[in-house]
């Protein structure tokens, strides 16, 4: 199950909750959206029929997309008490399928079938609605006709009944006009709206709900209005791209960066240090691996270490800016930035400085393992758990970049990849030195570009000069 | 009107006098010594008179010293309820109570504590030990017995004895080990199994309650008499009044028959204590100087009024005795004035500024129990060291039950937080109970031979023949044949149930409900009672407290408010006031008239609905009616039995196969859909359920509008699913009735369905009522009650434009408010 499919199943989860609370006991169980761009599903083979126990995890049907197979497990323990479809039968995604509750409940009221609706969409219907006969045309002087009594009314108000039809058929109440007392917008006025355009898919109504925009016509049977429909109005993307809502993580980064960059004074310095004695470390590394002993110590992990190193030197560095004072840390919290497939995720190792550089290393594999997994504890994840962040983009050739500091630190190191620049050798001899590019973005609230530099300079310092036994 | 009684009118109109006898004032004059050359007492029993006295002084001394002193023998304690002592009146209390047994009721006011006691004392005297050791254990599954049990050791008689105070002491501090829960409290607290009926918060409350009582002895033939504990103050009080006559009624003696022949045996007590509030009832708020003088002016037999003197509580003895004579002898009813004297004021804190101290000191010389004191040390009865024994022991004992009254662990109050609705449980006692009497009833002849059951018979029980065309009036099975039939079955399963009202028997109802029940029905069951709604409704209470099953009838219900006592204080409060001892099998028949004008043609549904405790319903159509008067009658329950007079005649219309021959019940608080539809609701109370369909009618045809009509039957209690049901299909909702709309009980249904169907709605939930005026006159009162074209007017203006309709009537906003503002 891929990504969106699991987004997906969240809303859906939503709509199911939002019916139980409002109208019944029993529990109607829907078509799934499977994938953005399904319209409806086939039911390959209903597991359970009218009157069957079942028992909350029981498969209660098997349906295809034309992609791939599902099968729909109960929620609950209960009693299928109504299945509005039959095997083989093409059901629009978001329809009611079946209901499952106590003996003696009602269901007529799920029953897509009778609320006069389309839903079988493998029947194909005439454009003209047959139920509007010439002998019911006196009730229609009641129901839909509004305009014959709308003159210069202005809409002062909306029955809640108007509102739920509005909400249930997606029709925005900003193109209504109200006929009733006192120009209120009443129920007929909704339905007037609501019959006067195509008919809709009930994806397309979930999609319009949030887009609040309804086509003149559809692409569907009989010009039924479909979900790529209201997706996009535009003739030129016409179906091209498929929308897809922010997960909880994405908005939270979203609105952490955005805080970032318009709530401080940011700005980045850029510096390379001599990379030939961590590229030496890291072959010895390689070399005692290859002989069974040693750690995986890789360059990250050296770097991350001549930082704690220089962080020591500059307190003033490994701090955070609340307000109008600076949280000093007097140990090293160094988060790291870690690349997962839920996005960016910044875990931090406490207490840095305490470790050797082994124990760092497998510190940052554990953390960063978790991430991943998405068992990562919350805590870590706290911007202000950290007293100061690296963000490696080395390994992916990244020669230069301004990172974005993770409020409310005051800096954070970006690292770049290993370039070879010239360098004098002496005596007027020049050659070839690979170098490590260093970025640090520092908020000029808290710190002086004289001081970031200093700093930025030690870490090369460190790095130009580490040790340690492999 | 019984045709047997011929009124002459040349005897009538003969010159003559009317002769008085002399009424006796304080004719007792002896001694104890004399009382025991007579042997009419043993020395036991002049003791346990003092006795008794002496408890009944402690016990209300006991109050008297919480209310003033926060505490009782350097206890601590705070009573906020009430504590109308009667410290003073012993002698009354114990006399009234020395010749009954637990056969005789008696029945008080707010000042009875002294009453409960003595005739509490009194009954323990004479039950057997294990008769007593039964009643207590039985109580409240033995958990008022169990609090005075513990750690004691004496007899059955003297736990008893504490049993009693107990009981009494812990209901006026509000315990749930009370007499009655805690429900009750200082001024309603009472014990049936000891022939303690209620006592009654209502000043003059038990005057008419306590003559339905002593009807229920004579109907059903039960042992014992019923005395009437009133102050002198309720004399003035019109539902004493009107106790005192229908106690009186001459068909008691002339018309009842056979064993039946013969007055109530009741007693009224007057316990004159020559105070009311503040008031002087004797020189300033009221004029007859002697209270024993108003038997005079009820009968001829003067109520074989005297007065006592009530500071001795031998001449109450003896008068008792002579008295219940006279009950035995079917001579009823009884007045007696029995003269006392309160020390405390009417309350604690009442400063008693309206009396000297010294009128005040000269009574304590007087005191009753130091008197009494004096004449057995006289008589060589008791020696002082015995009487000062006695008062010790009583004093350990009211300081015993004192502590474990308002001990929180042994006697806690009921506990709402751990079950907050219990008093909701208790409101009604939701019995079905097809007889309240092993007897066989009493009928003149077997129902079949009835004429109006032949009558019935023949007629046709759907309004509408197979074409669907009405039957003419005279063959339609009538609202009041449905009626008529579940009453006459009732009276022939239920040998308790009596009916009676104004021209119930004869006539057969104004209405014509009853006719063919005289025939049925013996005297006892079906009478006339003088036109007086306090005494009908207030002694139907009596009637159904002691354990019958009463239909008392008050034709229009305009005239509630001519028991407006009865019915919004009594008949709704005793069964949960009792802490659910007494049932209240109550059917008030009662009826919304019309063409009669502004005192004759109001629906008062709106004011019994709102008092909590009454069952309220208002059937429409034969088949309703049956079905629901079937319903009243099998509960145990009060309800106030709506009819409409407009449709007295009218055929069953909607169930289909007519109304059925045998017995059904239709539950109380089920609406009903009269008619399906789709586009508006249509909420009716009563007979406006017939303008609404002819509403329904016109939206129909002239606007296509479907409206579905649901008739509501009952009001209280009432099941909303049904109309929240109908309201999320349609959206919209009309509510009407006869009723005047402000206040209109319409009001409190338009606002559940508003919130329980808000999110459903299109509209307001709109309320049609009649205008907020008097009833005109017949001819004018289609601007007062709904129209069918008011349905449509308010309609349209207020909850869906209808295309061309024209209003008639103003159901604007601005005309809203303007009739509020007016108050209109």
């Amino acid at each position: 199950m891929n990504k969106t499919v699991t987004l997906w199943r969240t809303v859906f989860v939503n709509i199911k909750i939002k019916l139980h609370t409002n109208y019944f006991m029993a529990t109607v169980i829907i078509m799934p959206k499977q994938g953005q761009s399904v319209e409806s599903c086939i039911v390959s083979e209903f597991k359970k029929k009218k009157g069957d126990k079942v028992s909350k995890g029981d498969i209660l049907f098997a349906y295809e997309t034309d992609k791939a197979s599902f099968e729909e497990e109960s929620p609950v323990d209960g009693t299928v008490l109504d299945v509005f479809f039959g095997d083989g039968d093409e059901i629009p995604v978001l329809q009611n399928v079946m209901v499952i509750g106590q003996e003696g409940e009602s269901t007529a009221e799920f029953n897509p079938n009778g609320g006069g609706g389309d839903v079988r969409v493998s029947e194909p219907e005439p454009v003209q609605p047959v139920k509007e006969e010439i002998a019911e045309v006196k009730i229609e002087d009641v129901k839909s006709t509004p305009q014959m009594q709308a003159s210069g009314e202005k809409s002062v108000g909306i029955s809640p009944r108007a509102r739920a039809l509005a909400d249930k058929e997606a029709v925005s109440l900003s193109d209504v006009r109200g006929t009733g007392p006192k120009g209120r917008i009443i129920e007929r006025d909704v339905k007037a709206v609501a019959e006067s355009r195509p008919k809709m898919t009930p994806l397309a109504k979930e999609i319009a709900k949030e887009t609040g925009s309804v086509p003149q016509a559809g692409t569907g049977l009989a010009g039924k209005v479909t979900g790529a429909d209201v997706i996009s109005k535009n003739p030129v993307y016409s179906g091209d791209f498929e929308m897809k809502p922010l997960t909880n993580m994405r908005k939270l980064i979203a609105k952490a960066m955005h805080a970032s960059l318009q709530n401080s004074a940011q700005l980045t310095h850029h510096l390379s240090a001599d990379a030939r004695r961590i590229l030496e470390l890291r072959k010895k590394v390689k070399a005692a691996m290859d002989k069974g002993t040693g750690a995986n110590i890789t360059l990250n992990d050296m770097v991350c270490f001549a930082v704690i190193k220089a962080l020591k030197k500059f307190p003033q560095v490994n701090a955070q800016l609340l307000g109008d004072s600076m949280k000093l840390f007097n140990k090293v919290h160094l988060a790291l930035a870690v690349d997962t497939d839920r996005g960016l995720m910044v875990p931090v190792v406490k207490n840095a400085d305490d470790l050797s550089i082994q124990g760092l290393s497998n510190q940052f594999k554990e953390i960063a393992n978790a991430c991943k997994k998405g068992s990562i504890d919350p805590d870590l994840l706290a911007a202000d758990a950290a007293s100061f962040t690296v963000s490696n983009l080395g390994n992916y050739g990244v020669e230069i970049f301004t990172p974005v500091i993770n409020l409310p630190q005051v800096a954070i190191l970006g690292v770049n990849t290993i370039v070879p620049r010239p360098k004098d050798l002496g005596d007027g001899v020049y050659g070839f030195v690979p170098h490590i590019g260093l970025s640090l973005t520092y908020d000029h609230r808290a710190l002086d570009g004289g001081e970031a530099t200093r700093f930025v300079k030690q870490v090369a310092i460190e790095i130009e000069n580490l040790d340690f036994d492999i | 009107m019984p045709k047997s009684q011929y009124i002459d009118p040349d005897k009538m109109r003969q010159a003559g006098e009317i002769k008085f006898t002399p009424i006796p004032v304080n004719q007792y004059k002896k001694s104890v010594k004399d009382e025991l050359k007579e042997k009419n007492f043993t020395k036991e029993d002049l003791k346990r008179i003092y006795h008794d006295m002496v408890v009944i002084r402690e016990f209300e001394t006991m109050l008297n010293l919480v209310k003033t002193t926060g505490g009782y023998k350097g206890v601590e304690y705070n009573n906020p309820g009430p504590a109308h002592l009667s410290a003073g009146q012993e002698a009354a209390a114990v006399g009234m109570a020395y010749n009954l047994t637990i056969d005789d009721f008696i029945f008080g006011s707010h000042r009875s504590h002294g009453e409960i006691l003595a005739k509490g004392l009194r009954a323990i005297e004479l039950l057997s030990e294990d008769k007593l050791t039964e009643i207590m254990n039985g109580f409240w599954d033995g958990a008022t017995v169990k609090v005075v049990e513990a750690g004691f050791k004496g007899s059955v008689k003297d736990l008893a004895k504490r049993f009693l105070v107990y009981g009494a002491m812990a209901e006026v501090f509000a315990r749930v080990t009370g007499f009655n829960k805690g429900l009750g409290g200082s001024m309603h607290a009472f014990f049936t199994p000891f022939g303690i009926y209620p006592n009654n918060a209502i000043v003059g409350g038990s005057g008419d309650i306590a003559v339905g009582a002593a009807l229920y002895k004579k109907v059903n033939r039960k042992p014992g008499i019923v005395v009437a504990n009133i102050g002198d103050a309720s004399m003035a009080c019109g539902p004493v009044w009107e106790g005192l006559v229908f106690a009186a009624m001459d068909q008691f003696k002339t018309l009842w028959e056979g064993d039946m022949k013969g007055g109530l045996p009741i007693i009224i007590n007057i316990m004159n204590n020559q105070y009311g509030m503040g008031g002087q009832t004797c020189g300033e708020t009221m004029g007859y100087g002697q209270a024993a003088r108003i038997g005079a002016g009820v009968n001829p037999e003067q109520m074989h009024a005297e007065r006592v003197d009530g500071y001795n509580p031998l001449a109450v003895i003896d008068a008792y005795k002579r008295k219940m004579k006279v009950l035995e002898e079917k001579d009823g009813p009884v007045l007696l004035d029995v003269l006392t004297y309160r020390y405390s004021g009417h309350s604690p804190s009442d400063a008693s500024s309206y009396r000297t101290k010294e009128e005040v000191e000269a009574w304590e010389a007087h005191d009753c129990i130091k008197g009494f004191a004096k004449q057995l040390i006289d008589g060589k009865v008791a020696t002082q060291e015995e009487l000062d024994q006695i008062s010790s022991e009583v004093g350990d004992l009211i300081f015993d039950i004192f502590k474990l009254a308002i001990d929180e662990e042994k006697s806690p109050r009921m506990d709402l937080k751990k079950e907050p609705e219990l008093i909701g449980t208790m409101m009604f006692s939701n019995e079905s109970v097809d007889s309240l009497s092993d007897a066989k009833p009493d009928v003149n002849h077997p129902i079949e031979e009835n004429f109006r059951v032949q009558q019935i018979a023949k007629k046709e029980r759907f309004a509408f023949d197979k074409d669907g065309k009405l039957f003419s009036k005279m063959k339609q099975y009538q609202l009041r044949d449905g009626l008529f039939e579940a009453i006459i079955d009732r009276f022939y399963k239920d040998a308790s149930l009596v009916a009676y009202g104004e021209e119930n028997r004869d006539w057969g109802g104004a209405f014509a409900v009853y006719r063919g029940l005289t025939e049925a029905l013996p005297y006892h069951r079906l009478f006339n009672s003088p036109i007086s709604e306090a005494s009908i409704v207030g002694t139907a209470i009596g009637y159904a407290m002691c354990g019958g099953r009463v239909i008392p009838e008050i034709m229009y219900c305009d005239f509630i408010g001519r028991c407006g006592d009865e019915i919004f204080n009594q008949v709704p409060k005793w069964q949960a006031m009792s802490g659910n001892v007494i049932k209240m099998p109550v059917v008030v028949r009662v009826s919304v008239g019309s063409k009669y004008g502004a005192q004759h043609s109001q629906d008062w549904t709106s004011l019994v609905a709102h008092i909590p405790g009454l069952k309220v319903v208002f059937p429409v159509t034969p088949y309703d009616a049956k079905g629901l008067m079937n319903s009243a009658l099998q509960g145990t329950d009060p309800v106030i039995f709506f009819e409409s007079q407009r449709i007295y005649d009218i055929g069953e219309q909607f169930h289909e196969g007519g109304v059925p021959e045998g017995y059904y019940e239709i539950p109380m608080g089920e609406p009903d859909i009269k008619r399906k539809g789709e586009d508006i609701t249509i909420l009716t109370i009563g007979a406006t359920l017939y303008p609404a369909l002819k509403a329904a009618d016109i939206l129909q045809e002239k606007y296509g509008m479907s409206a579905e009509i649901i008739d509501a039957r009952s009001l209280v209690p009432f099941n909303y699913e049904k109309v929240i049901e109908s309201v999320k299909k349609t959206g919209r909702i009309l509510l009407a009735s006869d009723a005047n709309s402000r206040g209109s009980f319409l009001n409190e249904m338009a606002r559940n369905i508003t919130e329980l169907a808000f999110d459903y709605l299109d509209a307001p939930a709109v309320v049609v009522g009649s205008r907020n005026w008097i009833t005109p006159c017949y001819e004018l009162e289609d601007a007062f009650f709904p129209q069918p074209d008011w349905f449509l007017d308010a309609i349209h203006e207020k909850i869906l434009p209808l295309n061309g309709h024209v209003p008639t009537r103003n159901f604007t906003d601005g005309e809203q408010i303007r009739r509020a503002k007016e108050g209109v």
